[in-house]
């Protein structure tokens, strides 16, 4: 049965960019959502095994989603892909409980090495 | 112009400016050991007018620096008056500061958001851009006449630094003539 992944973030270019990371032979389910809100409505419906999340979004941004995700308790397993690198932004990812925190642009291979290390592929 | 550049090609410039203002941020955080908080990147059409009306704005010092390469403009960067002494003894400057130290302070700056902007910008579309020395300059005695553009790109980030005055505005402006090769690079990173 395919996974389940949602890539979650408000720029087109960047989803784009997370598809053609993704390893071709993966069996995935691809959901896309360009807010936090639309990422949690993803995480609920069972569509984000893994949750490939950006952290400047509109609504509601990844820092939200990580703490709704941490207070809940969620299984999701969440690989942050972000713009902003500051050391600030990934002490907070840390302690929020994502498994991997990525900086833009994405490395394909660092992101396949990631998936790896979680055990996916 | 406006109509030159799609939904999609602004997404992508505005994301792009997002990577490199990202990494602008990081070299300053790290310099400083404080959190910089980064503007949603603003891309506008300007004419030579307008351009100048957007640097002329009260309270704010200036630089400016060219670039050439396979594509041209210029980078401007706007430091507030009142946040030079905030960020000047986060970098270790001695204070009071006098001309001198305030211009050290003004194009090191530059050179650390400006330059990284522009060169993670260019980097990302495979561009080159090879800046000139920062200078500080008087906006007022900018002409618009100056510029042999008629309408061109502007692309305008903001750095605050919350709990301190900070406020750094960076507008990099591409000539007339580089726009088609940077929607070029755009629509190659869209396929």
């Amino acid at each position: 049965m395919p996974i389940p992944v949602t890539i979650a973030d408000d720029s087109m270019m960047s989803r784009k960019a997370v598809r053609r990371a993704l390893p071709a032979d993966w069996d995935i389910e691809i959901t896309e959502a360009t807010n936090g809100k639309q990422a949690l409505a993803a995480v609920e419906a069972g569509k984000a095994e893994v949750l490939f999340l950006d952290l400047t979004m509109p609504e509601l941004d990844g820092f939200g989603v990580l703490r709704y995700l941490h207070e809940h308790h969620a299984k999701t397993i969440v690989i942050v892909i972000s713009a902003d690198i500051q050391p600030e932004a990934k002490k907070l990812v840390d302690s929020l409980g994502a498994f991997r925190f990525l900086h833009k642009p994405l490395n394909p291979e660092q992101l396949s090495q990631v998936l790896f290390d979680v055990g996916l592929i | 112009m406006n109509n030159a550049l799609g939904d999609e090609q602004r997404d992508a410039l505005q994301e792009l400016m997002n990577i490199s203002m990202g990494q602008a941020a990081n070299s300053l955080a790290r310099l400083i050991e404080a959190k910089i908080t980064l503007s949603i990147p603003k891309i506008s059409s300007v004419t030579p007018s307008e351009f100048v009306a957007m640097l002329s704005s009260e309270g704010m010092w200036h630089t400016r620096q060219s670039f050439l390469g396979s594509v041209k403009g210029e980078v401007v960067s706007l430091q507030s008056r009142l946040g030079c002494e905030a960020i000047a003894e986060l970098m270790e400057y001695q204070l009071p500061l006098s001309d001198t130290t305030r211009e050290e302070l003004l194009l090191e700056l530059s050179n650390i958001l400006a330059g990284a902007c522009l060169s993670g910008f260019a980097e990302q579309l495979a561009l080159t851009a090879k800046l000139s020395m920062p200078t500080v300059f008087d906006p007022e005695k900018l002409s618009p006449d100056h510029y042999r553009w008629a309408n061109t790109l502007s692309m305008e980030v903001e750095f605050k630094i919350e709990s301190s005055q900070f406020d750094s505005k960076i507008v990099i402006c591409l000539e007339e003539d580089s726009i088609s090769t940077l929607l070029n690079r755009l629509n190659s990173l869209l396929e």
